[in-house]
């Protein structure tokens, strides 16, 4: 045998090797991308798997906890399946309405999915809110909320 | 002026089709005025490029919002950089930033002095125009920089706070750099391909291109990893998203060819090797812009959902057949006079280990990108391997690599004994073992910690035996004094040197990601005076205030740091809120040494100012930065002037009667 081609039978010894790794690795943290949808009429078929999942959060429906630092609010496809979340952790930025929300987790038997990472996404995701919708009195209100006097 | 920006677009690409086809004629008909002609248009694609780019940032800087980009993008009360950085904020806006890098490389190839009188010219020029003419159309019917409103709005809609930062000024012009830089080598090995040139000409002739490249890319990804850290709030740097493994995998395959093109230089060997290297970075570079642009992935950071993705799609299912036909139908004259191993235990070996490590390492990182793609059309369902799958798959990866940097700068060429093996490994392997006694001594016992440190140690102490025995050989000829001898000598091999230097800011990237691992969270809510308490740093709250920053409001909070005992001064984690965005962002307040940082985010409070934290330690992370730096001196000084810029390699492929 050459030596070139003994070379190339250790070279493909190694890329063996990382496949192997590969797909070793695959199957113990692979989770499944679903629609709330599918996910609302088969959680048993997805319980105890890793989920990924998004929506839009609908904004009156967040519920906060400071103290045990718990969020619970819901998500909604286009067209209107809602999921409840719950997540031991804080509001990522741009937590607001009509945000797409990204949770990755699992799904309870009651339905809940319990949510190990939430991410935001806006619905076009590098561009300002319309200039015709925002509005004016918004920080005012932030400040009166915060009620901190400036010194 | 709209008129003005859309003719350069139009103009440009009515050029670039006309430069393609007198090219193809002129090469045909061996005729060099049709050649010199498309050498005018290619320069004009170029001035045309630049005169749009000028104009779009003269649009954007004087916030003209009749254009739709502008409106889109900016708002009046933006800071200047940010108005112009809004150029690469938006699909239409970067798509022309490519392009100009694009035009700009084809025109500074095409009056090349080194490419003076080359028949090869022509062909690279042709690829590239390709190229050129495929991101004009694009920028012509699928997505206008140059478009109008029909009404006129009085305000735009300003710039995403997120990328209201410094790292969106230099993340996608570094990245962009040096994906489009990855264009030439390409197209260089393709021309040679064509013109059946099988010697090392157009790796010699793009050595540079290509390290610049790289070292763009680099830089690009680096800072993206910055950006992320300190502005995005999560406490990492990385997080194996679609898009982040998307200009990783080019990175890889990149540094793999960077490696094994020496072997074709030096032995003539691994010609394919080489050119499917090359092709697949390039192509690389397509896909990855596919996968931001089309959305088919889910992923925090992809641009909207647009239709973009499908053409530069199509444009890399082309440009990739035509390589592969080209390769094939090459294949007998690139396997004619190929070298031969001389031996097993050889630099062309552990060249060619780190070459298939990396390699495996890309196929890695894209199996786990397009798994949810290719599971979603065999089984139905997205199947999502997510963060511990990359973490599991590239930690012996990234140990395997470790462990090859380190033996390979001391295995001579061709053949080592097994006495200069112990020459030269000896010493270096009591220091790493000693080192893993002390890391064991000092209680981490998880395996790929102690491996990691340990390997880490081994290549530093390898690269700087090289270092000595040089500069120690030198000085027994030439008796200098040492630093005048180590200098001396790195100046006369600047390639081989700068390499070891970039090894070595490798080394402390990996320290940090190693380091890193240990990092730790807490996430509490506190009151006015009240204390947490995370690692050995105990903080207190002391107020919650609001300041004006320019237009933007701040909420911060100021704790109190202290570490065992001793005061260590505030920290000011706060909220901001831009104008024309509800919802505050995050600004991460960092307390950095280069043993951990202290990372505290404000993450949001309650009406009585009590206020949640979520605090990190984040060990070594600096040396992150630092290794980076240290990575891009050692390009610098591999490249910079040296005998290597002054002496051409000599072309000695095919004549053509046009150049």
């Amino acid at each position: 045998m050459k030596k070139n081609t003994k070379v190339l039978l250790a070279g493909s010894l190694i890329f063996m090797s990382i496949l192997v790794l590969l797909i070793t690795a695959t199957p113990t943290s692979s989770g499944a991308e679903i629609s709330i949808n599918e996910l609302n009429e088969k959680a048993y078929e997805y319980k105890e798997r890793y989920i990924t999942t998004e929506g839009f959060l609908i904004e009156n429906s967040v519920d906060w906890n400071a103290d045990a630092i718990e969020l619970q609010f819901h998500i909604q496809d286009e067209d209107g399946h809602i999921l409840p979340v719950y997540y031991h952790g804080v509001k990522p930025d741009n937590f607001s309405d009509d945000v797409i929300v990204i949770v990755h987790g699992y799904v309870t038997s009651d339905g809940i999915f319990e949510a190990e990472k939430v991410q935001t996404r806006c619905p076009s995701v590098y561009e300002g809110e319309d200039p015709e919708d925002y509005d004016p009195d918004f920080h005012r209100n932030m400040d009166i909320h915060l009620n901190i006097d400036e010194d | 002026m709209h008129v003005m920006g859309n003719i350069t677009i139009y103009l440009a690409f009515i050029l670039s089709i006309y430069a393609f086809i007198v090219y193809i004629i002129g090469i045909r008909k061996q005729d060099q005025r049709f050649i010199d002609s498309g050498k005018g248009a290619t320069m004009s694609i170029f001035i045309l490029a630049s005169m749009s780019l000028m104009l779009m940032f003269a649009l954007l800087g004087t916030s003209q919002f009749q254009f739709e980009y502008v409106a889109h993008y900016t708002s009046s009360d933006l800071p200047l950089i940010y108005k112009l950085a809004a150029l690469w904020a938006g699909n239409a806006g970067s798509l022309l930033l490519w392009t100009f890098f694009l035009a700009m490389y084809s025109a500074m190839v095409t009056f090349s002095k080194k490419m003076k009188r080359n028949p090869m010219t022509p062909y690279i020029t042709s690829i590239l125009l390709l190229n050129i003419m495929f991101f004009y159309f694009i920028l012509c019917f699928v997505t206008q920089p140059f478009a109008l409103l029909e009404t006129v709005p009085v305000e735009g809609r300003g710039l995403n706070p997120m990328l209201q930062d410094p790292g969106m000024v230099f993340h996608p012009v570094t990245l962009y750099l040096g994906y489009v830089g990855l264009a030439v080598p390409f197209a260089f090995a393709i021309a040679s391909l064509i013109l059946k040139n099988m010697d090392a000409f157009w790796i010699q002739m793009t050595r540079r291109w290509t390290i610049i490249a790289w070292a763009f890319l680099t830089l690009g990804n680096v800072i993206g990893g910055y950006w992320a850290y300190t502005e995005l709030g999560w406490g990492g740097y990385w997080a194996w998203d679609p898009v982040e493994n998307a200009s990783f995998m080019p990175w890889l395959t990149v540094t793999a060819y960077l490696h094994s093109v020496m072997i074709q230089e030096r032995k003539n060997m691994l010609k394919i090797w080489n050119l499917s290297l090359i092709i697949l970075s390039y192509a690389l570079t397509l896909f990855g812009t596919f996968l931001v642009r089309s959305g088919v992935l889910t992923s925090v950071h992809a641009f909207g959902e647009t239709n973009l993705g499908a053409y530069f799609l199509v444009f890399m299912a082309f440009m990739v057949l035509f390589s592969m036909y080209l390769l094939m139908s090459r294949y007998h004259l690139i396997k004619r006079d190929t070298g031969q191993f001389e031996a097993y235990v050889s630099k062309e070996s552990s060249f060619l280990i780190n070459n298939l490590i990396l390699l495996g390492g890309t196929f890695a990182i894209f199996w786990g990108t397009v798994f949810p793609l290719v599971s979603e059309a065999v089984r139905g369902t997205k199947v999502t391997v997510g963060v511990p799958f990359f973490n599991t798959v590239m930690s012996p990866i990234l140990l395997s690599l470790l462990f090859i940097m380190a033996v390979c700068p001391l295995i001579a060429w061709q053949r080592a004994s097994f006495k200069n093996i112990k020459d030269n490994f000896l010493v270096p392997a009591f220091i790493s073992l000693a080192v893993a006694i002390v890391i064991v001594v000092m209680g981490i016992r998880e395996a790929y910690p102690v491996l990691g440190f340990t390997l880490i140690t081994f290549m530093i102490v390898t690269h700087l035996v090289e270092f000595i025995r040089g500069t120690r050989a030198r000085r027994q000829v030439t008796k200098e004094i040492v630093p005048v001898a180590l200098f001396r000598l790195m100046i006369r091999s600047r390639r081989r040197y700068g390499g070891y230097i970039v090894h070595l800011g490798i080394a402390l990237i990996a320290f940090g990601i190693v380091g890193a691992n240990f990092d730790v969270e807490r996430m509490e809510t506190l009151a006015i005076g009240d204390s947490m308490t995370i690692g050995d740093y105990t903080l207190t709250y002391h107020q919650l205030g609001q300041r004006n920053e320019g237009v933007n409001e701040s909420v911060f909070a100021s704790l109190g740091i202290d570490k065992n005992g001793r005061d260590l001064g505030y920290i000011y984690p706060e909220r901001v809120f831009y104008l024309n965005w509800e919802e505050p962002s995050t600004e991460v307040a960092v307390r950095s040494t280069l043993r951990e940082d202290l990372y505290v985010v404000l993450s949001g409070w309650e009406e009585d100012k009590r206020a949640t934290f979520q605090v990190k330690i984040n060990p070594l992370v600096q040396w992150i930065w630092l290794g980076s730096f240290v990575l891009i001196l050692g390009t610098v000084f591999a490249i910079w002037g040296g005998r290597y810029g002054q002496i051409y390699p000599r072309y000695t492929g095919p004549k053509r009667r046009v150049y």
